[in-house]
């Protein structure tokens, strides 16, 4: 098992590589770092541009800059903002907004996931009933629908003309506006609709997913072998067929983890929700490179890990797959 | 000696005229198609969005980008029958300006997806029938492409493109590019997986048996039987291409200059409370040409499968 790990973790690093290449690519094209750096300061003289370029390595060979790049990011530095809140470290900034991110992320995807399975079960025990016709065009509709629509919608429908949750932000800015005066609950109370509208998008995919693996399932011989030695059904669905079928679930689950990260500036700028998809989107529009780079590489690795841990899961989960 | 008569032999009987025509292949494919009401219904959808692209120009009351109710202070007026979906905040009605979005979602959806279903089929094609170091390559790039945050780098590569290019050079068709350029790699790898299926088969076997070359069997072989996947792919690609141009024009990235569904939502979404539709009805659109190429891809799975045949 571990040895399987360290492949995988090996395997994993020309992968990082190759992305921190592009995104290294892009930020040269971009123009002079120097430049890009000094944009706020009109009264820059020629000799410190040329002090800065030397402190910075950029007089060096392209290469041999990816390599300081690379030296820098192993040592947990991701060098200073060119442009938001003057000059602050990346990593503080990453920091600073990382954690709402994953409060919405995560809030999502274990509701849909929660949602989803049983949805999908019901709809696949029954095939071509009602039921199943009505969730498997609803699932369609939710994959068709953009997120961003989905949120306006929902914005102008529970924040404008019912009132229920706040529009945007996630937490008021003043204290007397706290329910019941408790911050925690002002955080839950601004959460409430973007986790709800990111559950619903997310929902979507996963339910015809589980359907479909589990009408596989159910098609398969021990199910009926189970079934002719006079089972119960919801035995053999729950007992027998649910752990095959959510096999490919949990594969799932990793790429949706991902896909969800890289959504974020768009989910973000939606519910004006001060995450890093939000900040990313501030770095992009002002091309303040080490903020972008630097949540480039956090977003890939958190994606990273996600594969890894699913395919780790996967591994243990499934007998069928060798671990060597 | 009796002398044998020599009997002329009966001429064959032509039956052509009454053997029934063979049906082919799309022949099949066709009538499975026709019974599918959801699918018909996406290329109905299709269809009446090329149709709003087609003859936009007439269809919409107001030029593009035209703002009649400014001057007479009919700027951000609810949905009448003078405006069918409303103003927005400059005066622009609203529905003219859907019809106008309707060109460049087309434009992006089908140049996107063009763009990358050719990369896709040349990665997918060359990596499973080559196999060996070619397909090890291609397959660690391919990874590399589907592992990478693609909508960040997507808007990095976009905001650095219009940094760099001066203004009005490209626009719509830098954001077509680079959307085609950075969604090849999920594709790539499903047609890898078919022609690796296809190449197991024994036709290929006699194929190679009969001397044919590797071009030749890629081509004339694999090709024609992996392409109703491709043909399902592309359909699924352009539902994908035109979701990621929404959302790259709504974050403010796209082509400023061009008129589409995403900046429309982007414009409504910082006044959703005084002007639901400015958002509403260009949202509605994006999801229903989506949903178009959903079913339409969906219903070709289905007809064009053969293993789904019966």
């Amino acid at each position: 098992m571990i040895r399987y790990i360290i492949r995988r973790i090996i395997y994993l690093i020309p992968l990082f590589l190759g992305i921190l290449i592009i995104v290294f690519v892009a930020s040269r094209i971009a123009g002079d770092p120097v430049r890009l750096m000094t944009v706020q300061n009109p009264h820059i003289t020629a000799e410190s541009r040329q002090a800065l370029s030397e402190y910075y390595g950029l007089d060096k060979p392209l290469y041999y800059q990816f390599f300081l790049f690379l030296a820098e990011l192993f040592q947990g530095n991701l060098g200073n903002s060119y442009a938001l809140r003057g000059g602050t470290a990346v990593t503080t900034l990453i920091g600073d907004y990382a954690w709402l991110t994953f409060e919405l992320q995560i809030s999502a995807l274990i509701l849909s996931l929660l949602i989803a399975i049983p949805i999908g079960i019901m709809s696949a025990k029954k095939q071509y009933s009602k039921l199943d016709v009505s969730v498997t065009t609803t699932s369609l509709l939710g994959t068709c629908i953009p997120v961003f629509y989905m949120g306006i919608i929902a914005i102008i429908i529970f924040a404008y003309f019912l009132g229920w949750v706040p529009a945007g932000g996630a937490h008021s800015i003043l204290a007397e506006r706290y329910p019941f005066g408790s911050y925690a609950l002002d955080g839950l109370w601004h959460l409430a609709l973007p986790a709800a509208v990111l559950t619903f998008a997310t929902l979507a995919p996963v339910v015809l997913l589980v359907r479909s693996s589990m009408l596989e399932v159910l098609r398969q011989d021990y199910i009926l072998a189970a079934k002719a030695s006079g089972l119960s059904d919801r035995s053999v669905v729950y007992k027998h067929a649910l752990r095959n079928a959510l096999i490919p679930v949990v594969t799932y689950v990793g790429l949706y983890f991902g896909g969800m990260l890289a959504g974020a500036p768009v989910t973000e700028t939606v519910f004006n929700w001060p995450g890093v998809g939000r900040l990313f989107v501030e770095a992009t529009t002002k091309l303040d490179f080490p903020v972008i780079m630097g949540i480039t590489v956090f977003i890939t690795i958190m994606t990273l890990i996600a594969n890894l841990i699913t395919d780790i899961t996967y591994g243990y989960i499934d007998p069928r797959i060798r671990l060597e | 000696m009796k002398k044998i008569k020599l009997v002329k032999p009966k001429p064959p009987v032509r039956r052509e005229k009454n053997r029934s025509k063979g049906v082919s292949q799309w022949n099949i494919a066709w009538r499975r198609f026709k019974k599918n009401k959801a699918a018909l219904a996406g290329a109905l959808i299709i269809g009446f969005v090329l149709f709003l692209a087609a003859f936009d120009a007439l269809i919409a009351p107001y030029p593009p980008n035209a703002t009649p109710g400014f001057y007479i202070g009919e700027a951000r007026v609810a949905p009448s029958l003078k405006y069918l979906f409303g103003t927005d905040y400059v005066g622009h009605d609203v529905f003219s300006q859907v019809v106008y979005g309707a060109r460049s979602a087309l434009y992006v959806g089908f140049g996107s997806a063009a763009i990358a279903m050719s990369i896709a089929v040349l990665v997918g094609l060359i990596s499973g029938y080559y196999g060996g170091f070619v397909d090890n390559i291609l397959m660690r790039t391919t990874e590399i492409f589907l592992v990478i945050p693609f909508l960040l780098i997507l808007l990095v590569f976009l905001k650095v493109i219009t940094a760099v290019v001066p203004s009005g050079v490209g626009g719509l068709s830098i954001v077509m590019i680079m959307i085609g350029l950075f969604s090849w790699a999920g594709n790539a790898r499903i047609i890898r997986g078919e022609v690796l299926r296809v190449k197991e088969s024994e036709f290929i076997e006699a194929s190679k048996a009969l001397g044919a070359s590797k071009r030749r069997i890629v081509f004339r072989h694999i090709f024609p039987n992996v392409l109703h996947t491709i043909i399902v792919l592309t359909t699924l690609m352009i539902a994908t291409a035109i979701l990621v141009e929404a959302a790259v024009s709504f974050l403010g990235f796209g082509d400023p200059a061009a008129i589409t569904w995403g900046q429309q939502l982007q414009k409504a979404n910082e006044a959703v409370k005084e002007a639901w539709w400015e958002g509403v009805f260009p949202g509605l659109f994006i999801t229903l040409l989506v949903l178009g190429f959903s079913l339409l891809g969906n219903g070709l799975r289905d007809a064009l499968d053969p293993r789904l045949r019966e």
